[in-house]
């Protein structure tokens, strides 16, 4: 019933949208049902909820919870209906700088601002991935304190998420881009742990700041890229954020010996764009605030950070600095390869010193986040294809980590790797997920996160020969801190059959059946996507293809 | 159209204004009706009189000169929004003799919409909230708040809004010093009229000493002026600048100390956070907006219509170069003073000199647009221009807005430690998440109002910076002009910034009541409908902002730059 009755209001949403535009009459997939309808509701709900008395919310949490739920799963039911060409024929083979799905709205049009949506499949698969892991979540940390006002957060999370990785306008891109942090800085501060005051102004700033400096990029390459007519153009300006018409122009200026907007113009914004995406995604040096939110951060809020939220720096990398700048790519991609490598070493060498399970798992990301910039910095289509699928892959994995965590935390009351020996005896299931997801994190064959290792090294190989030995040994810390965390966390100790001292003589519980649920749908599809990668990687390869041609010139895998 | 002073198109045109000085003679009359009885001398005959002696109940009512100042600057307020959109709006020039007085056109009337729009919100939180003297126990309303004190803080009020509406039309200097001068004595009142508070009284002092001074040395540089030009007309002196000598140089210098310290522009900015910490919240808010934008006023009057150095001497440049330093100096010294403070109305107050900087780097790049160093069509000074308007007129919205949250925590005791605003929205979850907004909208978070404008200005100074300069597709980095790197100043700067905005937010939300805070916040209904009025403008102008960007164009056109 309530599905039923959210699928109305999406009807009727989605009636009323497009009639604000004018011309074409199509359904439009994306501006309502992905993106406006969880922002809507959670807003409603948040407005509602927080006006309520403690005691009053204690009783509404249960039907928030269960409403955020349905109508988190409005928005994958849609995502999954376009992959399989359920509700309407979607053609996913699309040329260079083409769009599934678009539909362009004018927005403030003095200065060529419109909502301009549309995918391909360098966002398809990360929008999958977001209403994915919404509900996901949801019933991942279903006993989440304060249900009323964590739900509908994650629920509106979500949905910015999705804005981001739609958004076909840069100054749309940044609105979304900056309303992701909102939400996720509610909830490291009100459902966070001890220091969350220090990390949810440390995450803010931080990403904040490196986000103007992007700003700045985009508003200099906007008053520098030719003027035009048209109706994305502005009426004062004269020029437009379309990123559409952006791409074009760049492309036709990229050809043999020209370079859009002069080499050195291109150095410059380049590095400005990048310094955004390199914060966010994030890579050493500018790492920092990611250990310290992720720890702070509730489960919840982990998965989606994790999971989606660092992608973000990633997607913006490929879809903006580098289909504008080639170029600039090309000087800077023995830079790009080296801070790829620092962050793949730098993560892994301090996960082995780690004692906090949880700043394991986030300084495993930074690492894991390497391996995506050492794809782009290859150059090579596979590695492009894999930067893509590591994003995928370690959207479902990193996930699964932060939830084991969080269920460690839950019921252990700590996160201290050495104060629980013998987990496997209290707790089996839990045992099971915690070796299932360190077993895929450090790239098990069958599982996701191997297909895209070893299609980075492949790719690396042309590039730089023998430097392949230096990942390649990452990859055996990485082995090694996991197995080493799960030989003193899973198996007995020192002091043998003894409950940790957290838990005050307690028996420690085994995990509730949601978590159950939500660990096992990360699991299933950890192993889906290992053992069938083309089910994602073949839109993959196709926009790398497509993009090779578009943007460097020259043909693909 | 031109009309002498005193014809009938002068009663037309300047209906608005008209409405203010009946409010204000109104004001005078009204609350002192009484009982009073005239004795005819020599006789026992008393005519009734009824002014003075005991009030009536009906005008002895303590709410009675809010209602009354509130429904003035309501109904000025409306009558100009109506006319600015229906179009209706032709340029007016008032003359006298030879000499023009006031002009009417898209700009003053922009300005004058700020003013009123920032005064009636102040006017709509101070409606019942202005105790006559410090009370203890239980008393009525009629003996906590005396009417005549109200009155006195409605006369001022729309005092200040007459003045500011006349620096607004002025296109004679003297004419704009007479009303900054009005306007600017109303204030210094209005910022000791809290003088249950010794802190009140002393900022109050301290705002005049130094604000009299500066309109001192600005008085001096007009009077200079004169001596140079022998006129003080708007466009004799732009059409006779170019033949000034050293001297004119000098005056320019001297004008924009009186004008510097009305924006709080560093480092004449020294007075600003402490009148605003010892002023009431609404008032510290007209400061911040409206006052602000009066300054910015003689600002461009001064920088942009008279001395732009394209019809100036070479001398006059040296003003780019003055007003850039001063930019970087002004957003940074105010950024980091904000960080240290821990008093919410301090770090606004600084928050908001930070803001001076922001707009008078936007003024920079005009200049640097028409310096002629860039080759660029005459519409990016107007969209520079557009882009201060949009900034002074959002601003409003939440910066007031922020000072009115404020006002409300005053009402229940002071709001100058950071503590009385922790656990607000616990207290009352739509006041702090009002609070919230406010400040997410000051430190320039989209889509809100208040990214919009910072957008437009930081966009303005790029464009300029870029000029016309692509020429087949490549372009060096050195070749763009270095007021590109004030764009980079700004943005450093509001990175900064948001250390302090965000502070409020994490108190609001995480922290838990001071002792005697525990209650739910006084009601006040007035005061939360004027936070939510601020609210919505925040909202609405960030989402929907091609309207206002509209009415900032049409106001910039009319100053004819080019």
């Amino acid at each position: 019933m309530l599905v039923g009755g959210l699928l109305v209001v999406v009807a009727g949403l989605m009636a009323f949208f497009p009639s604000l535009g004018d011309s074409d009459t199509t359904v439009d997939w994306i501006s309502i049902p992905l993106v406006g309808f969880p922002i809507i509701i959670s807003a409603i709900l948040l407005a509602f909820a927080s006006q309520e008395s403690r005691s009053r919310k204690e009783i509404l949490a249960a039907p928030i919870r269960l409403f955020t739920l349905c109508a988190s799963l409005i928005p994958l039911a849609i995502s999954t209906a376009l992959f399989f060409d359920w509700l309407i024929m979607v053609d996913w083979d699309l040329m260079y700088n083409e769009y599934a799905l678009q539909k362009e709205y004018l927005w403030i049009e003095s200065i060529g601002v419109s909502w301009h949506v549309g995918m391909d499949g360098l966002s398809f698969p990360m929008v999958w991935l977001t209403t994915f892991l919404v509900p996901v979540t949801i019933i991942m940390t279903w006993n989440e304190k304060d249900g009323a006002t964590y739900h509908p957060l994650l629920l509106m999370m979500g949905g910015a998420l999705i804005g981001v990785f739609v958004a076909l306008d840069l100054f749309l891109f940044y609105v979304f881009w900056e309303l992701t942090l909102i939400p996720m800085f509610f909830l490291i501060l009100k459902w966070g742990g001890k220091d969350r005051r220090y990390a949810a102004q440390k995450f803010f700033i931080y990403t904040f700041c490196a986000s103007v400096i992007m700003l700045l990029g985009l508003i200099t390459l906007y008053f520098l890229q030719p003027e035009g007519n048209g109706s994305q153009y502005g009426t004062v300006t004269g020029r437009t954020f379309d990123m559409t018409v952006l791409f074009s122009n760049a492309s036709a200026y990229n050809m043999g010996d020209n370079v859009f907007l002069g080499k050195d113009m291109q150095y410059v914004l380049f590095a400005m764009l990048m310094i955004g995406f390199l914060v966010k995604l994030p890579a050493v040096p500018f790492h920092t605030w990611l250990p310290d939110a992720h720890v702070q951060a509730p489960t919840g809020g982990s998965m989606l950070l994790a999971g989606v939220m660092l992608k973000m720096g990633a997607y913006g990398m490929l879809r903006i600095p580098i289909a504008i700048f080639p170029d600039a790519l090309i000087f800077y991609q023995d830079i790009i390869m080296a801070i790829g490598l620092i962050s793949l070493v730098w993560g892994a060498v301090v996960c082995l010193g780690q004692t906090n399970l949880k700043r394991m798992v986030a300084y495993s990301s930074v690492s894991h986040m390497g391996v995506i910039l050492l794809g782009i910095a290859s150059m090579q289509p596979i590695g492009y294809a894999a930067a893509l699928f590591m994003m995928f892959a370690h959207g479902i994995i990193s996930p699964m980590l932060f939830a084991v965590c969080g269920a460690f935390k839950h019921h252990y009351h700590s996160m201290e790797i050495g104060s629980m020996r013998g987990m496997a005896r209290w707790s089996p299931f839990l045992a099971v997920y915690m070796m299932f997801a360190w077993m895929a994190s450090l790239g098990l064959p069958l599982l996701a996160g191997f297909v895209a290792e070893l299609m980075v090294l492949i790719a690396y190989w042309p590039e730089y020969g023998w430097w392949i030995l230096l990942p390649g040994f990452v990859l055996a810390i990485t082995a090694a801190y996991y197995l080493w965390s799960m030989q003193r966390t899973i198996f007995e100790g020192g002091d043998e059959g003894q409950p940790p001292e957290s838990l005050n003589g307690e028996t420690p519980p085994d995990i509730t059946l949601s978590e159950n649920i939500g660990m096992i749908i990360l699991a299933i599809f950890t192993v889906i996507f290992g053992i069938f990668p083309f089910i994602a990687l073949g839109m993959m390869d196709e926009w790398t293809v497509a993009f090779f041609e578009g943007v460097f010139k020259k043909g693909g895998i | 159209m031109e009309t002498e002073v005193f014809s009938t198109e002068f009663w037309q045109a300047f209906a608005p204004e008209m409405v203010l000085v009946v409010g204000l003679v109104l004001l005078f009359i009204i609350p002192n009706l009484g009982e009073a009885k005239f004795r005819v001398p020599l006789t026992k005959v008393r005519i009734p009189w009824l002014f003075g002696g005991r009030r009536f109940k009906s005008t002895g009512s303590p709410a009675l000169p809010g209602m009354l100042g509130t429904a003035t600057l309501f109904v000025a307020l409306g009558m100009m929004v109506i006319e600015t959109i229906d179009g209706g709006l032709s340029t007016t020039t008032v003359t006298s003799g030879d000499v023009t007085l006031l002009q009417i056109d898209a700009f003053s009337r922009f300005f004058e919409i700020i003013f009123l729009a920032a005064i009636l919100m102040a006017s709509m939180a101070s409606l019942d909230r202005v105790p006559a003297h410090t009370f203890k126990g239980n008393k009525s309303l009629e003996e906590m708040y005396d009417n005549r004190r109200q009155a006195d803080l409605y006369i001022l009020m729309l005092t200040t809004a007459l003045g500011m509406c006349m620096v607004a039309l002025s296109q004679d200097l003297f004419v704009l010093f007479v009303g900054l001068e009005l306007a600017s004595l109303a204030t210094y009142i209005l910022v000791a009229f809290h003088k249950e508070s010794k802190a009140g009284a002393e900022s109050g002092v301290k705002y005049f000493i130094v604000g009299s001074v500066a309109s001192g040395i600005g008085l001096y540089g007009l009077s200079l002026l004169y001596l140079e030009f022998g006129s003080l007309q708007l466009s004799t002196l732009s059409a006779n600048w170019a033949d000034g000598s050293i001297l004119a140089t000098i005056a320019l210098g001297l004008v924009l100390v009186g004008f510097g310290f009305k924006v709080s522009a560093a480092p004449f900015h020294f007075a600003a956070p402490d009148a605003y910490a010892g002023a009431n919240s609404p008032i510290a808010g007209v400061l911040a907006t409206a006052s602000k934008a009066m300054g910015m006023i003689g600002l461009i009057r001064i920088l942009l219509v008279i001395a732009l150095p394209d019809t100036g001497t070479d001398g006059s440049a040296i003003w780019i170069y003055t007003l850039a330093t001063l930019s970087v100096v002004t957003m940074t010294w105010g950024n980091i003073a904000a960080l240290g403070s821990t008093n919410p109305k301090r770090m606004l107050a600084y928050s908001s000199v930070a803001h001076a900087g922001y707009m008078m780097a936007a003024l920079t790049a005009v200049g640097a647009w028409h310096w002629g160093h860039v080759e660029a069509p005459a519409d990016y000074a107007e969209a520079i221009v557009a882009a201060i308007l949009f900034h002074l007129f959002v601003l409003v919205a939440f910066k007031l807005g922020a000072f009115l949250v404020l006002g409300l925590l005053e009402m229940e005791g002071g709001a100058s430690r950071l503590s009385a605003l922790s656990g607000l929205a616990r207290r009352d979850p739509l006041i702090g998440t009002s609070m919230f907004i406010f400040m997410l909208a000051l430190a320039g978070v989209p889509p809100l109002a208040g990214f919009m404008s910072k957008f437009l200005v930081i966009a303005s100074i790029v464009s300029t910076s870029v000029g016309d300069q692509w020429v087949n597709g490549s372009i060096s980095f050195s070749d763009l002009h270095w007021v590109w790197w004030l764009a980079l100043a700004m943005f450093i700067n509001s990175a900064i910034s948001v250390f302090y905005y965000l502070r409020i937010g994490v108190v609001m939300f995480l922290d838990i009541p001071e002792e005697g805070r525990r209650k739910p916040l006084p009601y006040g209904a007035s005061i939360r409908m004027a936070i939510w009025i601020c609210l919505v403008a925040t909202i609405i102008l960030g989402l929907s902002a091609d309207t206002l960007i509209d009415m900032c164009y049409r106001a910039a056109e009319s100053l004819k730059l080019a």
